[in-house]
């Protein structure tokens, strides 16, 4: 072998395919090949969720819900039985429930036996302090505090007459991303299936209800209001956590 | 097997020179601006390699930090608060007017030393040079507009779109550039040149009241205001005591530790004598009135640095000497830098303001 040409012709086809992968980052339903759906259906305790309408919380508190927003990131496909996986560390995804669309993640699935599934909700440290981003973190998305940098990794608002506040507007801006103030949850579950069927499609169901009953009882009477990271985002971050739950699992 | 390797290079080599020259045909590559760190400081923190300086960066984060559209009625840009000829603070107002007949409820800052800085505001609550403006732009005490209303006055304009590009390889406007273009006029507003430095490069000398001005902060101030950018970025308590309308915690309003409570960054000195009134509220009119709080009027509280509790001895002789001194921080250079002037001005630059009653006695 002689190295030198080896080593030029690799050097060469670096260059070639370096402006490439600035075309091949993930987006919503454009791959080719395989493909994974994620979808994410919003509910308060049995009822689908549809911004303007009214719900219950367990506390007997009637809300009516503005926007219901929030981030998944770093989405994690694993198969155990070839252990390989396969990971999104630098795909955002802004689901919101007042946008059928951004309510399914789709993601390039190459794995052949998908045995658990995990994402992140909210946004890793390293996006919040590495100046202005892009795409889903475009701070032009309202999902984003400008006084105090960090991004909203889940937004609650709407009105309630339990809410003691001007208009009786709630609001639950849930971030924080420094040591003992991080808001992101990491979520996972393991899928069973028939190792025939390659797995397409994932159903979360996501009840908005836990944010206010997950791990600690939060009432709107008590806390209308969260505008910054600390001891009730982290609070709301672990109600957050419960919210999610593994729905329908398809080919 | 040595021909093939041959052949397949020289094919590759082609095929890249090819494409480096149609790229280059498509867009013109934008020039390189450098940044020069002043002798003997240290290395800037900015990480220049997310967003390299170039000549139409530069120029555009000029155009955009000069234009009133940036806010929601047309008359706030970044410059009404951040004037030239004051350093980039706002000449003489103790709070800066925002729209609606508003104020901000802190004291504009001089802009300049940037690239230095690792935090941003008097809290420091901005992690991020390029995130600062989106503070005021979006600020119902400022400028009061939405981003995306700002993104859609910019893509109207041809101009902007042929900036845009001339800046970043296409025309797309999006939040990401526009923080990036006005990073890199700020980043470029270096203060380096004022007599201070002079003396420490050797090509001047104190007067008297100056050197004796000097001996005084290396040993009284400078352990906060560290040269050479007169600031040690820290956040401290100099005992000032609340406005009782503002109601400003200043660093514990971002990390909600009551140690934190009424600590403000240190400013940096340079150019002070500009950037008059003082104080994170501006309620100090006067260097004397900074020095006077020092010496007679700290208010001791839990979390008052040890710097400066109970007072600092500091008799009128001395205060006159340190003001002496630091007046040799202002960089005239730099106020009237054309680079820096808003576009198009270059033959017409702002002045310096005539000295007025800041002009130093002892
Ligand atoms: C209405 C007046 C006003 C406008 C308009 C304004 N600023 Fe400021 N600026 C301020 C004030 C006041 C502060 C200090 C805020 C604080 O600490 O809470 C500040 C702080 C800053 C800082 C931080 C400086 C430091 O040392 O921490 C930067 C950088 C800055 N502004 C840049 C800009 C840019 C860029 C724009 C335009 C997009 C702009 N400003 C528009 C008033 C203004
Ligand atoms: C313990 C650290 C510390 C020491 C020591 C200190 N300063 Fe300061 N200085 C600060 C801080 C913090 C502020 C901002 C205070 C505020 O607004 O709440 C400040 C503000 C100032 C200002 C107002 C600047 C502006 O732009 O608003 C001047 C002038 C000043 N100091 C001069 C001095 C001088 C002269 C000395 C020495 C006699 C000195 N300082 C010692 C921390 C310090």
């Amino acid at each position: 072998m002689n190295m030198k040409y080896l080593s030029a012709t690799l050097f060469a086809v670096n260059v070639l395919l370096l402006p490439g992968t600035a075309f091949s980052q993930l987006k919503q339903n454009t791959s080719s090949g395989e493909q994974l759906n994620l979808t994410f259906n919003i509910k308060a305790g049995d009822a689908t969720v549809v911004p303007g309408n009214t719900y219950t919380n367990p506390f007997g508190e009637t809300y009516t819900v503005q926007k219901f927003r929030f981030y998944i990131a770093q989405i994690l496909l694993e198969d155990s039985t070839n252990t390989s996986e396969q990971f999104f560390p630098d795909d955002y995804f802004l689901v919101d429930a007042g946008d059928t669309g951004s309510r399914t993640i789709t993601v390039p699935i190459s794995i052949k036996h998908l045995t658990a599934v995990s994402f992140l909700v909210g946004v890793d440290s390293v996006a919040n302090v590495s100046g202005t981003q892009t795409g889903a973190l475009d701070p032009a998305n309202g999902m984003f505090w400008t006084w105090n940098t960090g991004y909203i990794m889940l937004k609650l608002d709407g009105t309630s007459p339990a809410a003691k506040v001007p208009g009786n507007a709630f609001s639950l801006h849930v971030g924080g991303y420094k040591t003992g103030e991080n808001a992101t949850r990491k979520i996972g579950y393991l899928i069973r299936h028939s190792q025939k069927q390659a797995v397409h499609n994932i159903v979360f169901n996501v009840d908005i209800n836990k944010l206010f009953n997950g791990a600690y009882p939060i009432k709107i009477a008590e806390h209308p209001l969260c505008h910054q990271p600390g001891a009730l985002a982290m609070q709301l971050a672990d109600n957050y956590a419960t919210m999610f739950s593994l729905g329908q699992v398809s080919k | 097997m040595k021909w093939l390797y041959t052949i397949c290079a020289c094919v590759i080599v082609i095929a890249v020179c090819s494409m480096f020259i149609s790229a280059a045909n498509k867009t013109p590559i934008p020039t390189p601006l450098n940044f020069t760190v002043p002798a003997g400081w240290p290395q800037p923190v900015y990480d220049f390699k997310q967003n390299p300086l170039t000549k139409e960066g530069f120029e555009l984060g000029r155009k955009l930090f000069y234009d009133g559209r940036l806010s929601r009625d047309g008359n706030f840009s970044c410059a009404s608060c951040h004037q030239q000829f004051a350093a980039f603070a706002t000449y003489d107002h103790n709070l800066s007017h925002g729209i609606n007949n508003s104020f901000t409820r802190r004291n504009s800052p001089g802009l300049f030393n940037l690239a230095w800085q690792k935090e941003f505001m008097w809290d420091g609550g901005i992690n991020h040079l390029d995130l600062q403006p989106l503070a005021p732009m979006t600020d119902t005490l400022e400028m009061g507009e939405t981003i995306d209303n700002i993104l859609t006055k910019l893509r109207a304009d041809t101009a902007y779109k042929r900036m845009f590009a001339g800046a970043f390889g296409s025309a797309d406007i999006t939040t990401q550039r526009v923080t990036k273009a006005l990073s890199q006029f700020m980043l470029m507003l270096v203060s380096a040149n004022s007599k201070f430095d002079r003396v420490m490069r050797g090509e001047d000398s104190f007067d008297l009241p100056e050197k004796l001005g000097y001996a005084i902060f290396q040993k009284k101030c400078q352990a906060c205001h560290t040269p050479p950018l007169f600031t040690d970025y820290s956040y401290r308590n100099t005992g000032i005591t609340t406005d009782m309308y503002l109601n400003d915690v200043g660093r514990m309003k971002i990390t909600r530790n009551p140690a934190d409570s009424l600590k403000f960054k240190v400013p940096s000195l340079r150019n002070v004598q500009l950037t008059f009134p003082y104080g994170h509220d501006g309620r100090f009119y006067y260097l004397q009135d900074v020095l006077d709080h020092y010496r007679k009027a700290v208010v001791n509280s839990p979390s008052v640095d040890p710097l400066v509790r109970n007072n600092m001895p500091l008799s009128n002789f001395e205060t006159g000497q340190l003001k002496a001194f630091m007046y040799t921080l202002t960089d005239s250079v730099f106020i009237s830098d054309v680079r820096f002037a808003p576009p198009g001005y270059e033959n017409r630059a702002p002045k310096a303001p005539a000295e007025h009653e800041h002009q130093y006695k002892y």
